[in-house]
């Protein structure tokens, strides 16, 4: 399928917070509530529309292990977005997270958008970290924030496609030089399909803003 | 043993039969049969100490795909001579037999070039029943014994697998728990030592439940909401909980997990068991308490990042992942293992309870009994085998076997003997699964380059893709069953290894692949190598590869696999 934009994100975060789940909410829209553990990475896609523009979300998901930090590292390169996933249920998952946003930054791309997600918010009553120190931990970081639920799909769509609005906000802003693929975005050559524009005008248009 | 290959090797699953070139080929077998028995003649001369048995393959053929005649010689000389020189009285004796066997060889190519190709153990022409139970009852003799040293029942699994009905009493021997040569007293005995190590394993993993000091650590570990953990995961400390545990690795030789450089950490020391009595035990390793202690007690991430560039994990986050990957293992294997299918949901509780598993609410009790088995076995794993500890995929790897295998301390000691060679694929380091990946790479550069220099050109060579498949050795791309026949196929050919028996006694057996270590990733490159098509006219990166890779599962064929594998070993064993 044509796409104006393809980003690329990619979830990490600690072993069973839910990334395989979030993931398949996204793209399939349905839950599995025993999913099969991730080894290495797996990989989903879906298209999304961003001021009227196609935009392909290419995602990896990575296995939260430690064991496999190094295969998922050779991920961060070329991510323009990421999902930091913790389980609300589980405090070391939270616990953890400065460990997994130093190794983002530390591989990733200094650009890369980052979205916080606290999972799992269908499990109100066994909550081990608040709402508000996950605002907190975000405020003090740079990072978006957002509960969510894999399970109810509460949020799920909100987070994939705020963090790509973000992404499309800094390109629109001439943050990236999208013709480096590196940066985990890719112009591509399709339009919006129909009457409101051609299919080449769409994706020049779109590039040229940032040149 | 010394491999030599003569003559250029052909791809000889297409090759078909070509009367008109019969000729012409016998006359080229000859030929190089003599040059063969000349060089093997000075060879033998040269070094007296080398074995005497060689496999001489000449695979002879054209590449136009119409005619190919393939033939295997085995040349059996004397045995070594005692670590002495051979005279040359014997290398002309070794001359004269090895022409003999050639004239014999070139028999045999006539033989076989009238009744087509020979094909692997697992071409479809060829194929074999899995070991039947009579069979495997009359390999044995009076004592419980395998008859000829294992021999006629490698060749057996190693061709068809195993009759669903024999697998838990075949595995142990396919996995190094039982020597091939034991009698049934030897096993019997070797069967008690094991499960008092066993116990014993697990009365430790015991204690860390219930340490004191520990309560909060577990509360957590259970997934309660204890808010005053530490536990970051980050051992800095390179003696703890590694090398002091040990001494638990003290299992019969065949078992010893350890060969490959990085690993002399573990010392395997079998002499110093001395007694079961619980205080030898307490001061061999180390006090559960104290394992608890240094997960408080450890740094920070940055510290232990400086000083450690493979971060550890704690015993106790082993436990933890342990847990939740447990409660999340398929169950796939229900219908294979009616027995366990059909466990009460009391039986289930129980078992969970005992191992503090919790989360489980939403299973039913088959898959409750099953995630508490898989806790009992992993966590005594990860104390016997501190070095590797816990990784994610080895529950992919130890689910099967305890479908099979319905006592705990067998199928632990099973498990064992499978990680001996499957550990390295869960090394923090990645050493072991980087290896791997890069000898995947070499089969496929050596067997189609052009499907090689598109992977190079999407940087992709280094067959990133395939990661998954050699991690947890294909339980995700191929069904339970399926699963089950290509590893007892891998198993046997390691046991053959291990055995020593990949001589003469292969060649009497006919199989043109010489028996492999690495069978599993000449099979994953097969796979690739099945669909090279499609990622050269179709995929322009690795993004669309690894998708393909992943989606696999239940689109595989074990045996197709197996034969493709076969022809890949065939032509490129020597060179890889």
């Amino acid at each position: 399928m044509s796409y104006a934009y393809l980003f690329k994100y990619i979830i990490i975060g600690d072993t069973g917070v839910g990334k395989s789940c979030l993931l398949l909410q996204f793209t399939d829209k349905r839950f599995q509530p025993v999913h099969d553990l991730t080894i290495g990475v797996e990989f989903g896609a879906r298209m999304i529309t961003i001021d009227n523009k196609p935009i392909k979300l290419q995602i990896w998901d990575t296995a939260g292990q430690e064991s496999f930090r190094s295969i998922t590292r050779s991920y961060y390169r070329g991510a323009a977005g990421a999902l930091l996933v913790y389980d609300i249920t589980r405090r070391e998952t939270f616990n953890h997270l400065a460990s997994w946003l130093e190794d983002a930054r530390q591989h990733a791309n200094a650009n890369m958008t980052i979205m916080l997600i606290g999972n799992k918010s269908d499990l109100a009553h066994r909550r081990a970290v608040s709402t508000e120190e996950g605002e907190q931990f975000a405020k003090e970081n740079g990072l978006i924030f957002m509960e969510a639920s894999a399970k109810t799909a509460q949020n799920v769509e909100e987070a994939f496609i705020n963090t790509a609005g973000t992404i499309y906000k800094k390109i629109q802003d001439g943050v990236f030089d999208v013709s480096n693929e590196s940066y985990g975005i890719k112009v591509g050559y399709g339009g919006i399909p129909g009457p409101s524009g051609g299919k080449d005008g769409s994706a020049s248009q779109a590039g040229g803003c940032c040149s | 043993m010394v491999w030599r290959k003569l003559g250029p090797t052909t791809t000889t699953t297409t090759a078909r039969r070509r009367r008109r070139s019969n000729l012409a080929n016998i006359l080229i077998s000859l030929l190089l049969v003599l040059i063969c028995s000349l060089l093997f003649d000075v060879f033998s001369g040269g070094d007296g100490r080398r074995t005497r048995s060689g496999f001489v393959e000449g695979a002879f053929g054209r590449n136009d795909g119409g005619g190919g005649v393939g033939a295997i010689f085995w040349i059996t000389g004397g045995g070594v001579g005692g670590g002495g020189g051979n005279g040359p009285q014997s290398n002309v004796g070794i001359a004269i037999a090895v022409t003999v066997m050639a004239g014999l060889a070139v028999a045999a190519t006539l033989v076989y070039s009238n009744r087509g190709h020979l094909q692997s153990p697992w071409s479809r022409r060829r194929r074999k029943h899995a070991l039947q139970p009579k069979q495997w009852k009359a390999f044995f003799d009076e004592d419980g014994r395998l008859c000829d040293g294992g021999v006629k029942f490698l060749k057996k699994a190693r061709s068809g697998g195993v009759h669903p009905s024999l697998r838990a009493e075949v595995w142990p021997f396919l996995l190094g728990v039982y020597d091939l040569k034991s009698s049934k007293e030897e096993r019997d005995a070797v069967k008690t030592t094991n499960r008092k190590e066993y116990e014993k394993l697990r009365k430790q993993c015991q204690q860390t439940y219930k340490s004191s000091d520990k309560t909060a650590q577990i509360k957590e570990m259970c997934g309660s909401d204890s808010k005053d953990d530490k536990d970051d995961g980050q051992v800095l400390d390179p003696s703890s909980p590694r090398n002091s545990l040990s001494p638990s690795l003290n299992q019969s030789d065949n078992l010893k997990p350890c060969e490959s450089g990085g690993d002399s950490e573990l010392t395997c020391t079998r002499e110093t068991e001395s007694s079961d009595s619980d205080s030898s035990v307490e001061a061999e390793v180390m006090h559960p308490e104290k394992l608890a202690q240094e997960t408080d007690t450890s740094s920070s991430n940055t510290e232990s990042k400086t000083l450690n560039p493979y971060r550890s994990e704690s015993f106790a986050t082993w436990q933890r992942i342990i847990r939740l990957d447990a409660v999340r293992a398929n169950d796939e294997w229900v219908v294979y293992s009616p027995s366990q299918a059909a466990v009460c949901l009391a039986k289930a509780l129980e078992l969970a309870e005992s191992v503090c598993l919790k989360d489980y609410n939403h299973l039913e009790a088959c898959r409750i009994f099953h995630a508490a088995r898989l806790v009992s076995i992993l966590e005594a794993y990860a104390l016997y085998d501190s070095e590797i500890g816990y990784c994610q995929g080895m529950s992919d790897l130890l689910s099967p076997l305890i479908s099979v295998i319905e006592d705990d301390s067998e199928a632990f000691w099973c498990f064992v003997g499978f990680m001996k060679k499957a550990r390295h694929n869960f090394r923090l380091d990645e050493v072991g699964i980087r290896r791997q990946l890069n000898i995947v790479s070499k089969i496929i550069k050596g067997k189609d380059s052009r499907l090689y220099h598109h992977l190079e050109e999407l940087q992709a060579e280094d067959c990133f893709f395939v990661y998954r498949m050699v991690v947890v050795l294909f339980r995700r791309e191929l069904t339970f069953e399926q699963t089950l026949c290509l590893w007892e196929v891998m198993w046997a050919d390691q046991t053959a290894i291990r055995a020593g028996i990949t001589k003469s006694a292969w060649g009497r057996m006919r199989l043109r692949a010489p028996p492999t270590d690495d069978l599993l990733l000449y099979a994953i490159a097969a796979c690739v190598l099945q669909k090279r098509k499609q990622i050269i006219d179709k995929y322009s990166s690795m993004d669309e590869i690894l998708r393909e890779c992943n989606s696999m599962a239940g689109h595989l064929d074990v045996w197709k696999l197996l034969d493709d594998a076969h022809d890949l070993v065939v032509n490129l064993h020597d060179k890889i």
